[in-house]
């Protein structure tokens, strides 16, 4: 056996550690005098609001850019964004509508009823995703450039609701054209249509809301990515999308928080737009909770959001 | 020069030029980093970073069935660097790999939010690395506008600089394919670009100089001058020592997360240097020891 004599013995070890700190009244100095500013700790409210207004055609692009994205990879392209929700809308009617039959109950044009329960609760259900993985999907962008991170569940819903622009087309014309099924009562283009409009962007301020909460719910703890799809299908039972919860759950003492609660309000609101329901009629207390919702879910969803952003993008 | 399309890691000092590195003095502070302190969760991780395991207690071994591990750990990949750095200095950072480089990088960018320790800085610094993938299903035209408006650009300067972004990251007509179809160096050829296009007051590049050829190489230090001559400050992290020496007027040297060298190129470089070949000595000599120990 030989052994290289001139091998080292030992590692290399590279020099000691500078263990240098700079006192604090030196950093008080130097940050004075060079007019520095610290950097990793979060923005004051009020900044934080306006860099978020200072960046929306940042919101824009980013929704537009991922509404487009959404189908690029399919032959049909865009149309997916029409078909997909319809063919979802027509397994519930048939389920739901004709072979359980509970979506018939106290209501005259279920196939109306349930699509445009199943659109618009689609578009919430996606916002709150979108929000979900609104940072770890742009987990690049978040790494490599600094700007209010809040930007990201904007546009992500920004992007559903670009989406459910043509989608609600659809949903109206089936509404339309199933009015003239024997079996169903009729949908009459009135001017209540006109509350449409309304009734949606009250419903985008909502979801905004919501996606801001899931948001940092997910960064900070991932596992209630998993969570969320159950809950949002209690949800959706509890909302009344294929049922009239007045008539299954009116008849609970707590039925009335199902009633009232902010995605049944939104559906509600939708249905008296189109439909002429009996049972959704235009109701100005339904408006006014749907107001309400919508500021309340923006406004503590902002602060929620806003109270984590120094920490987004660290793991 | 050529203008193949090769990716060498090991750049020619020659091929950088021989225009000395651009001084340009000023007492003016643009960042002010003191006993910074990062650390970061990784989910599933069995053992990695320094440093005990934390303790997780009764409960916590419940929950992981007697796991030996925690299934997240704290990394501690920057534990104590103080520096100061002025306005126009070009500073480089070496060390080996998993050094803390990147994460002391994102640490002064605001990306990373220092566990404990302060970093101030004057103005708005851009990271720019080869591994930021913008948006790979979107097109090069797309990812310009949301990388220039996210770098703080209004809607009218991204409009006016579009074309230069595009001329300067060289990608031609493939600026309207997705991204994912783009090549490596063009994709950091056009992060360069995006990341450059702000003239931001702290331009961070990690081992972006080690993409594309050698003509965009030199593109990229005029670049680099231009930021500094603008008062910025430029950092750069490469292995390249031929690099660093060509383009920095300051070098740190990290190593475990710990600051241990600070001072101009050429001393720190030739002091890594020998380090990084004393180490592998010993290496090739261990397992020259452990062939022959077997045989």
């Amino acid at each position: 056996m030989t052994v290289d004599q001139s091998a080292p013995s030992a590692p290399p070890e590279p020099p000691a550690p500078l263990e240098r700190t700079f006192s604090e009244e030196s950093v008080a100095t130097a940050v004075a005098e060079n007019d520095l500013e610290q950097i990793g700790v979060r923005p004051t409210l009020g900044t934080y609001f306006r860099e978020m207004w200072r960046y929306r055609p940042l919101v824009q692009v980013m929704a537009i850019s991922k509404a487009e994205a959404e189908n690029q990879n399919t032959y049909l392209g865009q149309v997916w964004a029409l078909v997909s929700p319809t063919i979802n809308a027509m397994v519930y009617v048939l389920i739901f509508g004709f072979l359980l039959k509970i979506g018939r109950e106290g209501i005259e044009n279920t196939i109306a009823f349930i699509v445009v329960g199943v659109f618009m609760f689609r578009f919430f259900e996606r916002s709150v995703m979108a929000g979900a993985h609104s940072l770890q999907k742009n987990l690049s962008l978040v790494r490599s450039v600094q700007f209010p991170r809040g930007v990201l569940p904007t546009a992500g819903v920004l992007a559903e609701l670009t989406m459910l622009v043509p989608a609600i087309v659809v949903m109206c014309v089936i509404s339309y054209l199933s009015g003239f099924l024997p079996i169903a009562g009729r949908v009459t283009i009135d001017a209540y249509w006109l509350l449409l409009v309304p009734a949606v962007l009250l419903m985008w301020v909502f979801s905004t809301g919501c996606a801001f909460i899931s948001a940092r719910l997910v960064a900070q703890t991932p596992d209630i990515d998993n969570l969320l799809p159950h809950f949002m299908r209690i949800l959706m039972y509890a909302s009344g999308v294929i049922f009239s919860v007045d008539r299954y759950l009116g008849q609970f003492s707590w039925g009335w928080i199902m009633e009232y609660q902010p995605v049944a309000v939104y559906l509600y609101l939708v249905r008296s737009s189109i439909l002429d329901e009996p049972a959704y009629q235009p109701d100005a207390f339904m408006w006014l909770m749907g107001v309400v919702w919508a500021v309340l879910f923006g406004v503590l969803g902002f602060l929620f959001f806003w109270a984590g952003e120094e920490r987004y993008g660290r793991d | 020069m050529t203008d193949t399309d090769e990716v060498d890691f090991e750049i020619d000092g020659e091929e950088l030029g021989d225009a000395p590195v651009l001084e340009i003095p000023s007492d003016r502070l643009s960042l002010l980093v003191n006993d910074l302190h990062v650390s970061y969760r990784v989910f599933g991780a069995k053992k990695v970073g320094h440093g005990p395991a934390q303790d997780w207690g009764l409960l916590g071994r419940l929950v992981r069935r007697g796991a030996k591990q925690p299934p997240v750990r704290e990394v501690k990949a920057v534990r104590g660097i103080s520096f100061a750095a002025k306005h126009g200095e070009a500073i480089g950072i070496i060390g080996v790999n998993g050094s803390g480089k990147s994460t002391l990088l994102r640490a002064i960018a605001g990306l990373i939010p220092p566990a404990s320790g302060t970093v101030h800085v004057a103005g708005n610094p851009a990271l720019l690395g080869v591994n930021a993938v913008l948006m790979k299903d979107l097109t090069g035209a797309r990812n310009i506008t949301i990388g220039a408006l996210a770098l703080g650009l209004s809607r009218k300067q991204v409009n006016e600089r579009f074309d230069e972004i595009v001329d300067f990251a060289e990608i031609g007509e493939f600026v309207n394919m997705p991204m994912k179809s783009y090549s490596s160096g063009m994709g950091a050829r056009l992060r360069f670009s995006i990341s450059a296009s702000a003239v931001p007051d702290i331009l961070m590049i990690d081992e972006a100089l080690a993409t594309g050829d050698a003509g965009f190489r030199a593109k990229s230090k005029a670049k680099m001058d231009e930021v500094r001559k603008a008062a910025g400050t430029v950092f750069l992290v490469s292995h390249s020592l031929a690099t660093i020496q060509a383009m920095c007027n300051r070098v740190l040297w990290i190593h475990e997360g710990k600051l241990v060298m600070d001072g101009n190129p050429k001393e720190v470089c030739v002091a890594y240097r020998d380090f990084v070949h004393g180490n592998h000595a010993y290496k090739v000599a261990q397992q020259k020891k452990a062939a022959t120990k077997n045989s």
